[in-house]
């Protein structure tokens, strides 16, 4: 079972890399840059994963339960993925008002 | 007296977010932003008599978060915060936001020196990234927007990559308490190696170090002149100590020897790049890339030779002060009164290394140290490129110094104040003294 998360960790992660690399629109690579960190915290998930675990809240019923830590990181992660985000996409829409495109043009001047 | 480090972080942080309340943004950032450097210095002089300060949150080490102050961190607290504080004062009209954004960006450099935390280290670098994203967007032009894109581009980038690498390390050692993992550290499986690999790479965006540098040079021609002042002494170095407390961690000396050769090649590619350049601030930005590869030079020889520490704070401050003043120069076109003259001049003999300047005992010790090393390659690397910089500087001064651009006396005296601190800083001998207890860095 948990060869298929980390395949979807590892399918995540090359799909936003590939989505980086490969794509000329701005709203396109912030998306994959969203893609690359949803993969990120699955992994985050997974590695605090403890077979038969249960979720973190203790009761006394229950005495293995998944790493609590991994899933507080996560929730930090997450918020701060979002906050990006939502100013990426103002600049974004910023950016698209000044130039009238969405293409971005990769200038490696030097 | 206790001091308490965590005040350096959530006092700011506060105040940021009530600033839309409290309306007077400007005397309540610069009294916020004193206060800071004050009890930066306090923090310092605490620790250079007791020794490490730690601030425990919640709970004890290694399960709950902990700020961990030791004589190099509290002294880059107060150099964040006091340039911080002198460069706020340039900003003739401050908005609320502006304001706002400023207190951040400077809370959470500040908090990338202190946290003991790998993972809190995290936070803060986001913190900062994102801040420095809406300043550097901040005039709204072509220009500005599209360094502000190229920044947040590579920095979510490796916002993702650091997260990869503290998650492998965290699969390994269970723990993200930096002091930790640095004393269970040991040779290192495959996991470890690649944990090594993301984070120096997530952090090396903000660190300016050579492949990861492609948006310094738009980010800095496209910001504001204190803003781009602001970037070059607050998140990059707090992103050049990150580097350097991954060394710490990641001590091995195959670590050491790869900080060595980015260092040399940024350092070269930096000087000569930013002697191609026509604008001021791409200039100053390449310039800038070439000074962090000295940095981290400085920083590859913490394990061979003692010299090293001293260098390493030399370079850091001198550079955080003079690139400081010259970008806060650079919104004009010419120095105009005798203060930004003085600024100037003074801010340049630093940076290439003239002897009363801070500057010029930095490039001293770490050609010392590449002589106990007996690397003479490293010399020969470091005159060359300090010939070059001397070169473009030379150029920057003729140019700079016909103009008469008389600017208001706000903005005419921040940069001669900061440029007096490195001409202080190369003088006074007692800042020798405190630079080479330093020895802590190496734990």
């Amino acid at each position: 079972m948990i060869w298929a998360i980390y395949f979807a960790i590892a399918s995540l992660l090359a799909i936003g890399i590939y989505g980086v690399i490969t794509k000329k629109n701005l709203m396109k690579i912030f998306i994959s840059i969203s893609i690359m960190e949803t993969g990120v915290n699955l992994m985050l998930i997974a590695i605090g994963y403890i077979p038969g675990g249960t979720a973190p809240i203790e009761n006394g019923d229950f005495t293995t339960y998944v790493d609590p830590l991994p899933q507080a990181l996560v929730l930090t992660a997450i918020v701060i993925g979002v906050s990006v985000l939502a100013l990426a996409l103002v600049m974004v829409i910023n950016y698209y008002e000044k130039n009238k495109t969405l293409e971005y043009r990769r200038l490696m001047k030097w | 007296m206790v001091i308490h480090p965590v005040l350096l972080i959530a006092i700011p942080l506060l105040f940021a977010f009530l600033m839309p309340l409290l309306k007077r943004a400007k005397a309540v950032t610069i009294i916020i932003l004193l206060f800071n450097t004050l009890l930066a210095i306090l923090m310092f002089h605490n620790v250079y008599n007791n020794g490490p300060l730690y601030e425990i949150i919640a709970f004890s080490p290694p399960i709950g978060i902990y700020l961990y102050v030791d004589n190099i961190a509290a002294l880059l607290a107060v150099m964040i915060n006091l340039l911080a504080f002198i460069n706020f004062l340039s900003v003739e009209k401050v908005e609320i936001k502006f304001a706002m954004l400023y207190l951040l960006a400077v809370a959470s450099s500040t908090g990338i020196v202190i946290t003991g935390d790998i993972f809190n280290m995290f936070v803060f670098f986001e913190i900062a990234a994102v801040s420095s994203y809406a300043l550097v967007a901040w005039k709204r032009d072509k220009e500005a927007l599209e360094g502000a894109i190229k920044y947040m581009v590579l920095g979510s980038i490796a916002s993702v990559l650091m997260l990869v690498g503290i998650a492998f390390l965290y699969s390994e050692f269970r723990s993200l308490n930096i002091y930790d993992i640095m004393n269970r550290m040991d040779e290192g499986s495959v996991l470890i190696l690649l944990s090594f690999a993301f984070l120096l790479t997530g952090i090396g965006v903000e660190a300016e170090i050579f492949p990861l540098n492609g948006w310094v040079p738009d980010a800095y021609q496209g910001a504001a002149g204190s803003i781009a002042s602001l970037l070059s002494f607050g998140p990059s170095k707090a992103g050049i100590y990150a580097i350097a407390r991954l060394l710490m961690i990641f001590s091995w000396q195959q670590s050491y020897d790869l900080a060595l050769y980015v260092g040399i090649i940024t350092l070269l590619i930096g000087e000569l790049a930013a002697f191609r350049q026509e604008n001021v601030k791409r200039m100053l930005a390449y310039s800038s890339i070439g000074q962090m590869g000295l940095i981290l030079i400085s920083l590859s020889m913490l394990d061979s030779t003692d010299y090293a520490i001293i260098a390493f704070f030399f370079l850091l401050v001198s550079h955080a002060a003079s690139k400081g003043a010259l970008f806060l120069l650079s919104e004009r076109k010419g120095f105009g009164s005798n203060a930004s003259k003085y600024a100037g001049i003074v801010s340049v003999m630093s940076l290439i290394g003239m002897p009363p300047m801070a500057g010029f005992w930095g490039k001293w010790y770490i050609i010392m140290g590449a002589m106990q090393m007996e690397a003479w390659w490293i010399i020969a690397a470091i005159v060359f490129s300090s010939v070059v910089e001397a070169a473009y500087f030379a150029r920057y001064l003729s140019t700079t110094m016909q103009e008469e651009e008389h600017a208001s006396i706000i903005a005419a005296y921040p940069p001669a104040i900061m440029a007096t601190l490195t001409l202080l800083l190369g003088i006074l001998p007692f800042i020798y003294k405190i630079a080479t207890i330093g020895g802590v860095i190496n734990g």
